[in-house]
């Protein structure tokens, strides 16, 4: 590179403006430029109206009691609200399964493991994991924890399929983090006589804790979407009556995407377009507040931690 | 170290090892489980019903009830759409990540990244029933057509699911650019476009393939807004025009009520391994071709 | 491995399948048809109104998902749209309602009623055209529902005289989903229960052989699409269950409420078709 440099003689005003091939191609970059102004104003522009769309479409549901209330059968008026309170459960059930072992994972190829047959297998194994596809792993937990198991439909057989279809992406987030720690901080750690792990444990992951929140709420937020892999291992029900708001890890737990579904497969209230553009309004909404969140609480982590803006 | 506490230190640091060579066994053991359960299932209509795989994979005569597996009709639905995806998908979404990452004010950047990320996040439901009511009766009046129903259907909707994904790994492939080589360039004369095509764009590959791979994963994956949109016609599709079938649906809409045992359910679940295998199958080809690259 | 990790192991298979033993005697839960679905719901809701001892859970995932878990006594009651396959002997058969089908067509196809060889050559793709059979110049659309529904098995059993194959459609395997079809696709045809086509707009019942699609016609025998919902227990049913069950058969403000018709009100019987 620096040698090219050095061959390449001064560029002067006029060498640059007068030859017609400089000329083409500078039209070729400004039509290029024009080009991918228009593709992507457009294409933001269409995003950013579905999103307004469907901001506009179901605000006008949202009400204290659509967002606490029960579904009801065949009666128009029903809520959400044990659909809600098990997107949540299922969610935080997810992450106590997934985030110990992804972050242990993680920081065992990230700093340990050297090299050599055993962290090429987990590599390669976390690869092949991630692309089952959500269908074929809400199959897997179908043969596993419904049939096998004899649980038939309940929220901790959806939790743990979800594990498995989240478990990749989260140790990628654990590497990405961990990665972004300076090598400085460990090579000054083991200098002063500290072991691998208590490096790991004492220096490395509380530097990392920032990035890590973040990508761990922002998996989070897919985690709440997440409609196929649960159909057929969570179910898609909820108890009626008192038994909605179950604590209970063995109920069925009709998550609020699941719900979205459902609604538009039954039919059978009168109001189905208001129920589920309301659903997919409070969906959206928590993605948002997953995303800003994940963001902020990011910020914050690193700068408490590591003292750096 | 001396003493008893470098013995505890040390102690804790083996005991470390062993939890974390374990977390990162499951791993394995849920992959070889995975693959291990479908085979297992996915296989039982060759071995158990001996039905013939070459029927299975290449005829499209598809009459469940009756004994006919032919699955050809479903395996090119489901590659054609996500075909479709990603040359839509792929480039689109590779130009946005360029415009945010080359072009755009930093601040207007920055501004739509939260929102890009937003549309990840957004269920397939909603996606498959605005294809339904808004998408498909489109096509049906745009190319007379006396149902909108089609491949072309589901390839839009997947690569509209699939843009925020490619648009925002993109843009973290081009960010990592060292910003030496776009100063380089620049000094070695190259207009803008010029050092995005010949400088950026090359050595930001690997990762751009990554945004690649992910948007094939969501493609050929995606279930309910495909159903919603691409008619599930048992037929072999010879336009993009025509509604047709993909695997990922009709495994979602039979699953529940075919009989257990019978030789339909078998089919569902060679289906289901037949998926899994392209999708693993594709993407490692891709990682791999990568890795031989660089 | 060492004795207490041996026996971690054991103890955590058998955790495995302590829930399913635990949580079976407080609580009822029912799987099946999402024919059914909708009245066992809101029976279920009604009756533990007034029963506040009980909890009665109802999921969904089809007539044959809820054979084959009521089999397996992972629940106790299946709803099923279609009889248990022969073999099943320890499954007690209750048939708590009659659940009426409509054949529903898009407007733009030009027809009310249909007889049921027109119907069958519709679905068999021998009728290309609405004109053909009395309607307006509008191509068919067919939908069906897919090969394991159990609507498309009354649907064949009733209407295709037991065809054992249709030529392949658009197929969608929602009451919702087929109905929006129908409703915004010029000369669509599909079918699908009462309970989605009686207040469904955009979308007409055709009456089948001169017989409009209602309630009374279903009772009288006059109309032909329909079927009994049966819900399977395992074995006689419990005190608990039996209660549950003769509260729904007579919900009849439930049943009118959500497109049933009582088994006590059918003046006909599924042998006399």
């Amino acid at each position: 590179m620096a040698r090219a440099l050095a061959a390449t003689p001064a560029p002067t005003v006029e060498k640059l403006g007068g030859s017609s091939n400089a000329r083409s191609r500078r039209i070729v970059d400004r039509i290029a430029t024009a080009l991918l102004w228009t593709a992507a104003s457009l294409v933001v522009f269409l995003l950013l109206l579905f999103i307004g769309f469907e901001f506009v479409k179901g605000a006008s549901t949202i009400s204290w009691h659509f967002l606490t209330g029960s579904p009801t059968a065949a009666e128009a008026g029903g809520g959400v609200g044990p659909l809600i309170f098990n997107s949540f459960y299922i969610l935080i059930l997810t992450l106590i399964f997934t985030v110990p072992i992804a972050v242990c994972s993680g920081m065992y190829l990230q700093e340990y493991a050297a090299g050599g047959r055993f962290k090429d297998v987990v590599q390669f194994s976390a690869e092949s994991l991630a692309t089952v596809p959500s269908i074929v792993m809400g199959l897997f937990g179908l043969l596993v924890f419904v049939t096998a198991f004899h649980w038939h439909f309940t929220a901790l057989g959806g939790a743990l399929t979800l594990t498995l279809l989240n478990l990749p992406a989260m140790m990628r987030v654990t590497q990405e983090a961990l990665a972004g720690v300076p090598g400085t901080y460990r090579e000054a750690s083991m200098g002063l006589g500290a072991t691998k792990w208590q490096t790991v444990l004492k220096v490395i992951l509380p530097s990392a804790i920032g990035p890590l929140t973040t990508g761990v709420v922002l998996v989070s937020g897919r985690i709440f979407g997440e409609t196929a892999a649960l159909i057929y291992t969570a179910g898609a029900s909820v108890s009626y009556g008192r038994g909605a708001y179950d604590f209970n890890p063995f109920h069925t737990a009709e998550t609020l995407a699941v719900g979205l579904y459902q609604v538009h497969r039954e039919a059978l209230v009168p109001d189905v377009d208001r129920i589920a553009n309301g659903s997919a309004l409070v969906l959206l909404v928590m993605v948002l507040v997953f995303n800003v969140v994940a963001r902020v609480v990011g910020r914050q982590l690193t700068v408490r931690f590591t003292g750096k803006a | 170290m001396v003493g008893v506490r470098a013995g505890k230190a040390h102690r804790d640091e083996r005991i470390a090892l062993v939890v974390l060579m374990s977390c990162s066994g499951i791993f394995v053991v849920a992959i070889a489980l995975i693959l291990g359960f479908l085979a297992f299932n996915g296989t039982e209509l060759f071995w158990g019903d001996r039905y013939s795989l070459f029927s299975f994979l290449f005829s499209s005569d598809w009459d469940a009830l009756n004994g006919h597996f032919g699955a050809a009709a479903f395996i090119a639905g489901s590659l054609v759409a996500t075909g479709l995806a990603i040359l839509i998908g792929g480039p689109l979404g590779v130009a946005i990540g360029v415009f945010f990452s080359e072009l755009a004010p930093k601040r207007v950047a920055s501004a739509f990244k939260p929102a890009i990320e937003l549309l990840v996040g957004i269920p397939s439901v909603v996606y498959g029933w605005l294809g339904l009511t808004l998408l498909v009766p489109a096509i049906a009046t745009t190319f007379h057509l006396p149902d909108g129903d089609s491949l072309l259907a589901a390839g839009i909707v997947l690569s509209i699911m699939i843009l925020p994904t490619v648009i925002s790994l993109s843009e973290d492939a081009l960010r990592v650019v060292p910003v030496s080589l776009r100063e380089g360039s620049a000094a070695l004369g190259a207009t803008r476009w010029e050092t995005i095509t010949r400088v950026l764009l090359p050595s930001a590959s690997s990762g751009l393939a990554v945004a690649v791979i992910l948007g094939v994963a969501r493609a050929i994956g995606e279930t309910l807004a495909v159903q919603l949109v691409l008619g599930n016609a048992a037929i072999f599709p010879t336009s993009l025009l025509q509604p047709a079938a993909a695997l990922t649906s009709e495994i979602v809409m039979d699953m529940g009520d075919a009989p257990d045992g019978s030789g339909f359910k078998h089919a569902l679940f060679s289906m289901a391994l037949l998926l899994l295998l392209i999708a693993m199958g594709l993407i490692l080809l891709i990682r791999f071709a990568l890795r031989r690259r660089t | 491995m060492s004795r207490s990790s041996r026996l971690a192991v054991l103890l955590l298979g058998a955790g495995c399948f302590v829930p399913s033993l635990a949580f079976a005697d407080t609580s009822v839960s029912a799987a099946g048809s999402t024919a059914l679905q909708p009245l066992v719901q809101a029976a279920a809701d009604a009756y533990q109104q007034s029963h506040s001892d009980i909890k009665i859970s109802v999921t969904g995932g089809g007539s044959r998902t809820g054979l084959s878990l009521v089999s397996s006594k992972s629940v106790d009651l299946g709803d099923s749209d279609i009889q248990a396959p022969p073999g099943s002997d320890a499954l007690v058969d209750h048939k708590v309602a009659v659940i009426g089908f409509s054949v529903i067509v898009n407007p733009a196809a030009g027809v009310t009623g249909l007889t049921k060889k027109q119907i069958q050559d519709v679905f068999n793709l021998k009728v290309k055209n609405w004109k053909d059979v009395g309607g307006k110049d509008q191509v068919i659309t067919v939908i069906n529902r897919p090969a394991s529904s159990g609507t498309r098995a009354v649907f064949i059993k009733t209407i295709m005289g037991g065809a054992t194959s249709l030529p392949p459609t658009l197929t969608e395997d929602a009451t919702g989903t087929v109905v929006q079809k129908v409703a915004q696709t010029p000369g669509a045809v599909s079918y699908a229960a009462f309970s989605g086509t009686h207040n469904a707009s955009g979308v007409i019942e055709l009456a089948i052989d001169g017989a409009a699609a209602t309630e009374p016609n279903v009772q009288d025998g006059k109309y032909p699409f329909w079927s009994y919902e049966h819900i399977y227990t395992n074995g006689p049913p419990s005190k608990e269950i039996s209660r549950f069950l003769a509260f729904l058969e007579t919900a009849r403000a439930i049943m009118g409420k959500t497109g049933y018709i009582l088994v006590g009100d059918m003046k006909v019987s599924e042998n006399d078709r």
